[in-house]
Order: structure tokens, then sequence, then C-alpha cells
């Protein structure tokens, strides 16, 4: 929507920024002190208990970056991350593309389809360690049963299944919220506008990639860039279902992070870390925005 | 109704029916097996090999819940935890976002891509300086203190989708209004807000979805247990003497049931959440 | 003159001193107490004794929060900075190391004193002696001893197992013959929690070893530790489910509880898990004392646990904190606190194992023989790691799950015993250096 009170733009008096003083403020108090302070402690040799501490500069950087173990916890995050994102877009859009193909009971559908959402990481743990548990889980136990494996699967000590099943469970969690967006995207487009493809002759995967995805795609990119640096940031599935184990084989960086902050009290150290982190993550958000803004440009 | 079938594309309806039931299976199965468990007896729940009804359906799980731990407590807590928040943090946001629409439209893209990398900060870097700030204030083992530090993350998102809403509200409406001699204030409360509604509604619910589930900051915060937030609490029965999966159970039943209802009876306003908010 | 100043000093000293203690006596504040007693009686009597506190000092106040001992480390030590701590705790031993550390606590010598220092079991003051002073008041103790199931020895004509070799037998036999209903020694690996040490432990304890040297480095790679962890691999293999890979205490002991584990290293909790869990299995528990490594080997100290309370130095109002532990150690309320978990908890003093009120328990009687294996064993034993005396070491050898991820990466990656119990040590005594 194009403004075009030029009096208005031209001269934010006070009310203006009475309008935006709480949220400044807020901003100010909630993330800027405790970030600063973060990014401080990383120069530091803060101790999660121990009172007194000293600038160490670098320290911290180079005792990170010299640990394997941080490069195998970065690994795991970008692999836990990219298999989430893609599984979590993928069954979100065949979801809501189904869901927008059908007529009859899709709101019922569409409302069973979102029941994962209403689940708090706590319950998603505790329900999932408990169907999936190798001793009394129920789909284990089925699994054998029906003779689909012959011992009962491991979902939880399995070297070849954990980290499986910890996506499983990210992409059960996460696909309803990119599944209701791009619905609501799809519904969004103009109906005359497959007529008017339809009428010079377009074939529906022609009209599919020059309409629909033309009107997605804006919503698709946002759901990316927001949910990249949730799933990169995620601690409590992971945290509650397998801590990290088996041998460490789920310690993604907020783990990692936390074992060293928590673990052994080296707050320092392990601000250090969550500093790295989100260089990375502006890195790579910086990417998503640009491409973001061609596609912005192309759209309009 | 060939235009449909072009239209859709090459998602049959067969093929879309079938797809969106095993879909829907996975969706509900863990639903369905936390509130059958729930229901099932002491001897029953760790029996081999498990059955899939409870042979009787018994309530001594929620007279556990109920009645020993008080959950019901618990639930009222999260209500008013996330309840305040999402009203303060919409409050905050809501003008915030029309400020930067109105007034400070050169800065709104920048602004608004500031206001994600905000989401960047894992909740672990922020809790130690967090609990020290809190600490000051006298506002550890507090609902006010939670709530305070829920709006971090709830005042950034919630002005990043409003942004949006507020974008589609035309100025020449409220030109009218200010010929009238209406303050801005006036305006954004009178005619503004009532525009963008659905779009409020949605962010609230969204604000609200997230502190309900907030796990970390909570955890550490929280002392007593009448203060706990459900997550907390039912972290807590894992960490009891006995491992007593029908507890936990019935527990998550009382915690996520009302949440699916809840969904149930609003779907239709989440259902444009993100998209209208960020499509311009 | 001098006389009367002389006369009126000497006054007002008596008036003082009568009406000191007089002002003592009235008790005025609010303490808050955690303590992870967090379900059943444990919690209702200590609430009862709170209330009964509250009502003969009607100006006190006392705020009673429980947490599990897991959250409870983490809230203490996050909280420690912004002073969200309790005035007085219950604690583990480790923890009270820390504590000292990090200059938390005050001392309870004056308190122990006025409450009767021969009274207490001597092992768990020295545990939590530093420089000569006792910085903590012990609660109760249990110790760490070999359960097994009377029928199911019976079934397989076994005996109770003096040896590891004996016990891998026995659980072998009973593993076979059970075939996938009941296992025969479950081992629990899981992150998040102690158990592979303690484990480990047990086995080179039994070998006269320590994973912790005299002066405080990590010792993993002893002759006795490699042979254990050579042992608690195989005997998982062969007789544990898959997933006690992942187990913590609680799933472990679930699973005794229920019948399914044949042999479990457990205090005497075992008893009030398996009335809640499968009370038609009751009569047929026993403990014995841990294995030896051969039959000749005499008995070593094994892993006791001292559980004690704590006073915060943050507190406004130690002397509340003081009189209330006090209260709580009387009979009235020590003794149906100890009958809560009858035989978990066994006294921090020497007299109650003769008083005629604890006696009387019903539990307490039915299993006088585990009572009198597990004081026995509780009286040569410490916490893991502790051997020579309280260290800060412990309490990283037991939190940081480095046993515990040696043992998962041996069974995932098949990483080599030796090698593994090497990089174990290197990662512990790396950790040893943030001590500093």
């Amino acid at each position: 929507m194009q403004i075009t009170n030029k009096d208005l733009r031209k001269k934010p008096d006070i009310t203006g920024f009475l309008f935006i003083l709480p949220a400044v403020l807020v901003l100010f108090l909630l993330l800027l002190y405790p970030v600063f302070t973060s990014v401080y402690y990383s120069f530091t040799s803060k101790h999660l208990v121990r009172p007194s501490y000293k600038f160490v500069g670098f320290d911290n950087y180079i005792k990170v970056l010299s640990d394997p173990n941080f490069y195998k916890a970065f690994m795991t995050n970008i692999k836990w991350t990219v298999y989430s994102l893609a599984g979590q877009l993928l069954v979100g859009f065949t979801a809501a593309m189904a869901l927008h193909r059908i007529k009859k009971f899709k709101s019922f559908l569409r409302t069973i389809l979102i029941i994962p959402w209403a689940f708090p990481s706590i319950v998603i743990a505790l329900s999932w360690k408990w169907i999936l548990n190798g001793v009394y889980g129920f789909v284990p136990i089925m699994l054998q049963k029906l003779g689909i494996v012959s011992e009962i699967p491991q979902f939880f000590s399995n070297p070849n299944l954990v980290f499986g099943t910890l996506v499983f469970v990210n992409i059960w969690f996460g696909s309803p919220l990119i599944m209701v967006n791009i619905l609501s995207a799809l519904q969004s487009v103009p109906e005359d506008q497959y007529e008017a493809a339809q009428i010079d002759g377009a074939s529906a995967w022609q009209s599919f990639c020059s309409i629909t995805v033309p009107h997605i795609r804006n919503v698709v990119g946002l759901l990316m860039v927001l949910r990249t640096i949730w799933i990169f940031n995620s601690f409590d599935i992971i945290f509650l279902l397998t801590g990290g184990g088996p041998a460490n084989i789920t310690t993604t960086l907020p783990i990692y992070a936390y074992n060293i902050g928590w673990g052994i009290k080296q707050l320092g150290r392990s601000s250090a870390i969550t500093v790295l982190l989100l260089i990375f993550l502006l890195l790579v958000c910086a990417l998503y925005f640009k491409l973001l803004n061609k596609w912005e440009k192309e759209f309009n | 109704m060939k235009k449909r079938v072009l239209k859709r594309g090459w998602f049959s309806a067969t093929i879309s029916y079938t797809y969106l039931s095993i879909l829907g299976i996975l969706a509900a199965f863990p639903l369905v097996w936390i509130i059958l468990s729930a229901f099932k007896s002491k001897g029953e729940i760790t029996a081999y090999p498990t059955r899939f009804f409870p042979k009787v359906f018994s309530l001594e799980y929620f007279d556990i819940v109920l009645n020993q731990l008080k959950f019901t407590g618990n639930i009222v807590n999260s209500i008013v935890i996330a309840g305040a928040t999402t009203l303060i943090a919409l409050t905050i946001s809501a003008l915030a976002a029309y400020g930067i629409v109105r007034f400070f439209p050169r800065f709104g893209k920048a602004l608004t891509r500031v206001l994600i990398t905000t989401y960047m900060f894992p909740p672990i870097l922020l809790a130690v300086p967090y609990s020290i700030l809190m600490g000051s204030l006298g506002l550890v083992n507090t609902r006010i203190g939670l709530i305070i530090m829920y709006l971090s993350f709830s005042v950034p998102y919630a002005i990043w989708l409003l942004v949006g809403f507020f974008k589609t509200v035309p100025i020449g409406i409220e030109e009218a209004a200010r010929v009238d001699g209406a303050n801005k204030f006036v305006v954004f409360y009178k005619i503004v807000l009532p525009i963008v509604a659905p779009g409020i509604v949605a962010v609230a619910i969204y604000t609200f979805i997230n502190a309900w589930n907030e796990f970390l900051y909570a955890l550490i915060m929280t002392n007593s247990r009448e203060l706990m937030t459900v997550s907390v609490a039912l972290k807590s029965l894992e960490g009891q003497e006995v491992l007593d999966w029908g507890t936990m159970m019935a527990a998550s039943t009382m915690v996520v049931l009302p949440s699916v209802i809840f969904f149930m009876l609003i779907q239709k306003k989440i259902a444009g959440g993100l998209a209208a908010g960020s499509v311009k | 003159m001098k006389k009367l100043v002389t006369l009126l000093l000497c006054l007002s000293i008596l008036l003082s001193a009568m009406i000191m203690p007089a002002m003592a006596d009235e008790l005025e504040g609010e303490i808050v107490f955690w303590h992870s007693f967090s379900q059943g009686p444990r919690l209702e009597t200590i609430q009862k004794a709170a209330d009964d506190f509250m009502a003969a000092n009607p100006k006190v106040k006392i705020t009673i929060e429980t947490f599990s001992w897991g959250d409870f480390y983490t809230k203490w030590t996050t909280g420690f900075s912004s002073g969200n701590l309790p005035d007085m705790s219950s604690a583990l031993p480790n923890h009270v190391v820390e504590m000292i550390d990090y200059d938390a606590i005050i001392p309870m010598d004056p308190l122990i004193d006025e409450i009767g220092r021969d009274r207490f079991n001597p092992a768990p003051l020295l545990e939590m002696t530093k420089d000569g002073v006792c910085y903590a008041v012990p609660l109760y103790s249990h110790a760490q001893v070999m359960w097994y199931r009377k029928d199911l020895l019976e079934k397989y004509d076994l005996e109770v197992p003096k040896t590891w070799d004996e016990l891998k037998v026995a659980a072998d036999t009973i593993t076979k013959g059970e075939n996938g209903e009941v296992y025969g020694c479950s081992v629990p690996f899981g992150i998040g929690d102690l158990m592979a040490t303690r484990y480990l432990n047990f086995y080179v304890r039994s070998a006269g070893e320590t994973l912790l040297t005299e002066d405080g480095k990590a010792n993993i790679t002893s002759q006795a530790a490699i042979d254990g962890i050579k042992y608690w691999v195989q005997m998982y293999k062969d007789n544990s489910p898959a997933d006690s890979i992942n187990f913590k205490v609680l799933d472990q002991a679930t699973l005794y509880y229920q019948g399914k584990n044949a042999f479990d290293f457990n205090s005497g909790f075992q008893i009030g898990g398996v009335e809640a869990n499968s009370p038609q299995l009751l009569d047929y528990i026993d403990c014995a004392p841990m294995p030896k490594l051969t039959v000749d080997s005499e008995i070593l100290g094994n892993e006791t646990s001292n559980i004690p309370m704590v006073i915060w130095k943050n507190s406004k109002n130690p002397q509340i904190c003081e009189a209330f532990i006090k209260f709580l150690y009387q009979d009235d309320y020590y003794i149906p606190f100890l009958h809560s978990v009858p035989v978990g908890m066994l006294s921090a003093f020497v007299d109650t194992a003769s008083n005629p009120a604890y006696l009387a328990n019903e539990k307490v009687q039915k299993y006088q023989h585990a009572m009198e294996v597990i004081s026995t064993t509780m009286q040569s034993g410490t916490a893991i790691g502790m051997e020579y005396g309280p260290k800060p070491q412990a309490g990283l050898l037991t939190s940081q799950n480095v046993i515990e991820t040696m043992f998962q990466n041996i069974i995932i990656n098949n990483v080599d015993v030796e090698t593994a119990a090497q990089e174990a040590e290197d990662t512990l005594n790396e950790l040893f250096e943030t001590l500093n």
C-alpha cells in the first residue's frame, strides 16, 4: 500500500516516537542488555557460579574452535536443521496442496492435522518417548508383532535410528504451521488467473509454476527464515528426548553450549559458542534476505 | 469442474484423501495414545503386550494429578502467564507496528529485519543475564518476572507480523478522521485497530501458543510448585522417585486436550496468520 | 561510686543474660527450604514437621519447595549469581563439596554439637568436613547393594552370586531361561545421570581401586577399570534391554520394580518401588553384599550416599534453620521420616537402630536381613570418588557424563576399550582443570 500523505511521512513528530517507545524500551532492556552481557562474557573467564572473573581476550574462542566436539556438534546442527526444514516444508506444502484440492471433510482434516502444534515440547518429548520406548513402547512392539521387523526396533538407542527419530518428531511438530500458512497463501491466488492461463492453453504444471509458485514463495521464503532460526536454535526437543546422546550422536550446538555452560560451568566459553552460532545465523539470514528481495522484485 | 481439476493440478482427489488420512493418523496418534494410556489402571499401563484400549477405564491417574499434584493450579498459572504476556505484548507491538508503518516507513523494512535477527539469540544465551537481571529486580520466582522475560521473544515476533497487517490499512480513512480533529491515538484506536482486528487475533494466538509452550525460562525461574507452569510441572514429574508413566500421561492429557479444543475453535482465525502479514 | 558502677554493670549483664535467651527463643522470620523428597509420605512428614514448628513458633514462616535432584542442581548453580537460593536445603555429598568450594554454606559444628556429635555416625560427618569444619548435617544414609529375586534364583537353581563372574553366569542363565520376559542384569548407561559411573565404580572398588586418585586425577585406565568396563559392556550385550543404553536411575529402577530385571544394584529404595508397582513380588526380593572380584578377596567398601542438610550463607535467618533442623531430628518427626521409605533411608544416628519406635515398623521387621546388609555395607563406603576425602573432582566425575559417553562410544561406535578409557581419562583430567 502506497502512503500518499507526505505530511505524515515527513514529520515523525513526538507522537510518532511515543508509538514505538514502549517497544524500543522492551527490546533494549530485554534483548540488547542480555546480548551485550553475553558477548562481553564471551571474552572473560566468567564461571556460572563463582563471582570473580577476568578478561581473557579471545581465549574462549580459541578453545572452542580447537575443540573437535564443536565441529561435530556444528555438523550435527546443520544436518538437523536441513533435514528438519526440508521435511517440514515438504510435508507442510504437500498437505496444504492436498487440503486445497479437496472439498469434503476439509475443515475436519485440517483440524486433525494441526493437533501437533498444540503440544508443548515437554509433552512432545514425554509422549514420543512413551510411544517409541524400546521396552514397553507401543509402536516398536506392534512393528515386531506385525512382522515388519524381526526385532523390536530401538528408536532411541540404535545409532542408525536415533537421529532420524528426532528429525521425524521435529517434522511432526513443525509441519502444521507451515501447512496452515501455505494453505492460506494458496487461497489468496485469484481464480481468474488460472482461467486466463487455461485459455492460453497452459498445462497444469505450467500454471502451477507461473501462477501458484509466485504467490506462495514469499510466504515460503519467510517461513524458511523463521524456521531455520528456530530449528537451528531449538533446544527443548533434543534436550528432553535424548539429551544429546547416545554417544553424542544428537548433540547440536545449543546442547553443546549447555553442557559447557551448565555442566562444567564455563559460562564464558559457552557464551563464545552462542556468539559463534549467532554470527553463523546472521550470515545464513543475510543470504535468505537477498533471495527474498529478488523474489519480491519479481513479484511486484 | 474441469477448471478445478486444472487449477489444482496433478493432485487428484483420491491421492489427496489417502495422503491426508495417513498424515491425520500420524498427527493424531500421540494424542489418542496419551489419552488412552491415562485411562488405564496401574498394572495395565506397562503390561506386556500392550493393549490398545484400556481393559477398564480407570480414573486413578487423574485422581493423582488433580488431587495430589493439584495440577489445575499449574494450568491456571500457564493461562495467566500466557494471557498476560499476550495482552501486554500485543499492546506494545500494535503501537510499535503502527508507528513504524505510519511514521517511519523508510526504516520499516530494515527494522523488521532487525527484529527477525533478535530471534537468533538462543534462549540459553540469555538465561543467565536474565536470571541476574530478575534477581536484582526481585522478580525471581514470580509470575511477573516470567511475563517480562516472555516479552523478549513475543514483542519482536508480534511487531514483525503486525507490520504486515498495518500496511494494508488505507491511509485515506485515517486522513478523513484526522480532518475531523481526532488525534493520532484516537485514530489508531478507533479507526485503524478495528480494520486489522483479524490480524491482531491471529498474532495474539501465535503469541499465546509460544508463551504457553515455553520451557527453559520457566524451569530456571520458578521455584514454588504453585507457581510452576504446566511444562515445568510436567517435567518435575519425570524426576520423581518412581517413574510413573500413567500420571505423566494423565497430566499430559490435561495439558494438551484443552489446547487441541482451543485450536479447533479458533483454527479459521490462525489460518491467515503469517501469510496475510508477510505477503507484502 | 566505683562500686555502684560495678554493681550496675553486673546487674545489667545479669539482666541481659536473663533476657537474651528469652529473646532468642522467640524466633521470628521467614525461611525457604528446598528439598528433593518430592513425593508421597516423605514430603508429608517433612511438611508436618514444618507445620508443627510454625505452630510452636507463630512468628516463623517456613516455605517448602521441592525439586528433583537434577533440577535442584541446575537451579542453585544458575540462581547463585542472582541470589535465587533458599535458606536451607537438602543436598548430595557432591553438591556439598561444591558449595563449600563456592563458600556458599555455613559451618554446622555448633548445631552438630548441640544435637550431640556422638550420636552421629562418624563417616558422613567426615565426608562433609573441610579443614576441620563440618558444613552439613547428615540426614540419612544409604548404600548400594545387589538386589535379586529369590523366586528366580530358585527357579533356575542358582546360589546368590558372591563374585562378579558368578553374577554373570546367573544373569546369563536367567536371561536365557526367561526369553525376554525378564532381563538377567540390566546395565544403565544413560547420559544425564551417573549410573554408568556408579556401575563401573562398583567393580573398581571391589578390586580395591578408585576412579579418582589420591591427588584428584581421573583413573579410568587402571587394570580394574579396564576389566570393569569390559565386564559391564559384556553384561549389557548379554543381559540388558538395548534401550538401557539410555537408562537413567528411574528407568533402571522401574525395570526391577516391575519384575523385569533379575539383578539390580540399588539401595533400600527398591522395596518401596516394588510395593508401588508390583506388590505381588514383595515376598521375593532381597539383597546381598556387592559381588567380589574372587571368592577369597575380602569385602571392600563400596558406594555409600550420605544425604545431608545445609544452611546457605545468604540466609537472613540461619538461627531459624538451625532450630528447625533440631526440631526435625526429634523422634516424633525423624522416625516417621525414616519410615516413609523403610530400609531406604537409614538413620544418621547410631542409636536409632536400637530405638523401639524405629523397630516397630512392619517393613523394617520384614526386611531385617536387607537392612543388615545395607548397614554393614554402609559403614565402609563413601560417595563415588571421595575415597580419599571430599573432592570437587568427584562432582565432575559423576556429573559430566564422561564415563556414560565412553560406554556408549564403546557399544555404538565399537571403540576399543583401552582407547575409550584413555580418552575418558584425558577428558576428565581436562575438565578437572576448570576447577582452578
